[in-house]
């Protein structure tokens, strides 16, 4: 009876309710637009940081991260690309070789970091081919020396395809030495400082030229993200002397931003539950203060001060119950139908590059988020109801009766 | 058998003090149907409350059979008032979003009766009270001679000892206030249901058996008709 009675007193005054319940949902909504809008920035980051250049795994001699010297090559390379190519964990293994180079054109010159890959094995670790304007890849070159410079660097240079450009490091010995590549195509990644340094060449020729017969990283990248960990310990025992670092030591800020991430989520949430609860409150203190001579009334005749409260508790879940299902029905359908079609922030796409953000933004939430938004709203609805179901315990019958 | 020894009851906002009742002492008899007359102010609607427990004496007793409510608890006197006595008040104070009939069976619910009993007893009333036809009607589809009736029938719901009505005939018109009265009486000698009206509406005072006139916080006569 009380719950029938609860039901029925929210829909007195219809619009004060159906304003509340609109409230509650768009806070909802909002809540969960932005969380699944941030998630998909976070995860997009993330994800063009692994395809593009980090890859789950780098394995690198230890002194490399030290020094970046010409001699700090990966012992045994062999073995490790051997070992790693036989795991059922793996999907791809590329080995590079990387030169700290100066490279200059007609137009212009750059310092950049000169990778020397396999065209194929890289394929497996970087997404690199898949952002060439012509799709002309490395592999497809058998006369001149090939490379792949990105839009920022052939901007700066003055360069484009056909161009060519003469790229000088210090080999072992400190003796200087001039490489004369030809671009063959230009790519563009959603980082403007990876494509601002570096550029890519085939292995073969870069060791041909430099004479260093070796690689300074293996990069890997796996099936499953949830194995990185697992994979690293592995490799860690198997290769003791090896610097092994999965993705979050090599990009620190991206585990950061990702933790950063849910600090923000939390953050807004609780935003959004206290705004949810000072409208509960606002309203409930409404409702009892209106009913004072009906409160008191129903006390009056034997309802006891317990029913009075939870039928004021009832009503604030009922709010919430109402509200919470159409911001979270509505939030799902516009997570589902963003996260298919995208939402084009092409507008600020220069902007997005710069921090390593495509400019089509594809939402994600974590389906555990709806059950947790449920939870809270009902919690925070109980909780805003106390002060208001207070306030109708503490009234006076023989006074409220009375009241006109 | 409702007994009021030496009630007073003193209001005190810390700078003045107000005595409400001073020294009322009743005796009011099962099956009577008693009207306590008196002037604005002159303290019927705070004896009333005092005696129904809604408020509480400053000195003196109220004995309702053998249980002196005085020294009930706040949950015990809710519980106290929704199985002894029933109440009917000047602007009705019905649950709005229920119908005639759910504002009858209310509180047999709050006192955990069956389905077939507070069924029996909830159309039994509203055909006493008149409105048999009136049961899935809301209070702001009836007159309100008509919400008053619903409240007798309420009021009489959870068969009280006793039946306090605070001026119920104030918001009536003459033909409402007749029929209302013309039931009560009914109820009073059919069933044996004491009634207890605070009012200074004339045709109340006219219809009583027995009327209590109560001045500056004091009984000033108390005459039975013959």
């Amino acid at each position: 009876m009380i719950v029938r009675i609860a039901f029925k007193n929210i829909w007195r005054n219809r619009l004060r309710s159906w304003t509340l319940i609109i409230a509650i949902a768009l806070g909802i909504f909002g809540g969960l637009a932005v969380v699944s809008a941030a998630t998909g920035l976070t995860n997009m980051r993330q994800r063009n940081a692994i395809s593009t250049y980090v890859s789950h795994i780098q394995i690198h001699d230890s002194n490399y991260l030290k020094y970046a010297g010409l001699e700090d090559l990966i012992a045994n390379e062999n073995e490790v690309v051997s070992y790693l190519e036989k795991s059922e964990k793996v999907n791809g293994v590329s080995a590079r070789l990387r030169l700290e180079s100066f490279v200059q054109s007609a137009g212009g010159s750059s310092g950049i970091v000169l990778n020397g890959i396999h065209p194929e094995s890289e394929k497996q670790v970087t997404n690199l081919y898949t952002k060439l304007q012509d799709s002309n890849y490395l592999e497809r070159y058998k006369r001149k020396s090939p490379i792949l410079i990105s839009q920022r660097l052939a901007d700066k240079l003055n360069a484009r395809i056909k161009t060519t450009l003469q790229v000088s490091f210090t080999g072992a010995d400190e003796i200087p030495i001039t490489g004369v590549f030809k671009v063959v195509d230009i790519f563009q990644t959603s980082n403007s400082l990876y494509d601002d340094l570096n550029a890519f060449v085939r292995l073969e020729d870069l060791q041909a030229l430099s004479g260093v017969m070796g690689s300074h990283e293996i990069a890997i990248t796996l099936h499953d993200d949830d194995e990185v960990e697992g994979l690293k310990q592995e490799l860690e025992i198997k290769f003791p002397t090896h610097h092994i670092a999965s993705w979050r030591g090599i990009a620190p800020e991206l585990g950061y931003a990702d933790k950063m991430m849910g600090l923000v989520m939390t953050i807004f949430l609780i935003i959004i539950m206290l705004a949810l609860a000072f409208g509960i409150v606002n309203t409930m203190l409404m409702a009892v203060l209106e009913r004072k001579k009906e409160l008191g009334m129903l006390i009056s005749v034997g309802m006891n001060k317990q029913k009075v409260f939870w039928m004021i508790v009832w009503e604030s879940i009922f709010l919430a119950l109402i509200a919470g299902p159409i911001g979270i029905v509505a939030a799902y359908l516009g997570v589902n139908f963003f996260g298919t079609y995208g939402i084009d922030l092409s507008f600020a796409a220069k902007g997005l590059r710069s921090v390593g953000l495509e400019s089509t933004l594809f939402p994600e939430l974590d389906s555990n988020y709806y059950l947790i938004i449920s939870i809270l709203v009902v919690c925070t609805a109980i909780l805003s109801c106390i002060y208001p179901a207070y306030k109708a315990l503490k009234l006076n019958p023989a006074e409220t009766i009375r009241t006109a | 058998m409702i007994h009021v020894s030496n009630v007073t009851k003193t209001y005190d906002d810390g700078t003045i003090k107000v005595n409400a009742l001073r020294g009322i002492d009743l005796e009011i008899r099962e099956g009577e149907f008693t009207a306590i007359v008196g002037p604005s102010g002159s303290g019927k609607t705070t004896l009333l409350n005092i005696i129904g427990g809604l408020d509480s004496a400053t000195t003196g007793k109220i004995e309702i059979g053998s249980t002196d409510i005085s020294t009930l608890s706040e949950n015990e006197l809710i519980d106290f008032r929704l199985n002894h006595i029933g109440f009917v008040f000047q602007s009705y104070n019905l649950i709005p979003v229920l119908t005639a009939k759910e504002n009858v069976e209310f509180l047999m619910l709050l006192q955990k009766k069956s389905e077939e009993e507070r069924e029996k007893r909830t159309t039994k009333l509203l055909q006493a009270v008149g409105l048999a036809d009136q049961i899935n009607k809301k209070p702001n589809e009836m007159s309100g001679g008509q919400q008053q009736r619903v409240a007798v029938a309420r009021a009489l719901a959870s068969k009280p000892d006793f039946v306090l009505a605070d001026e119920p005939t104030a918001n009536l018109d003459s033909k409402s206030t007749a029929n209302l009265l013309d039931i009560m009486l009914e109820l009073n000698k059919q069933e044996n249901i004491t009634f207890v009206f605070s009012t200074h509406d004339q045709r109340v005072i006219d219809r009583a058996k027995r009327i209590i006139t109560v001045e500056d916080g004091q009984v000033l006569s108390d005459v039975t008709k013959g």
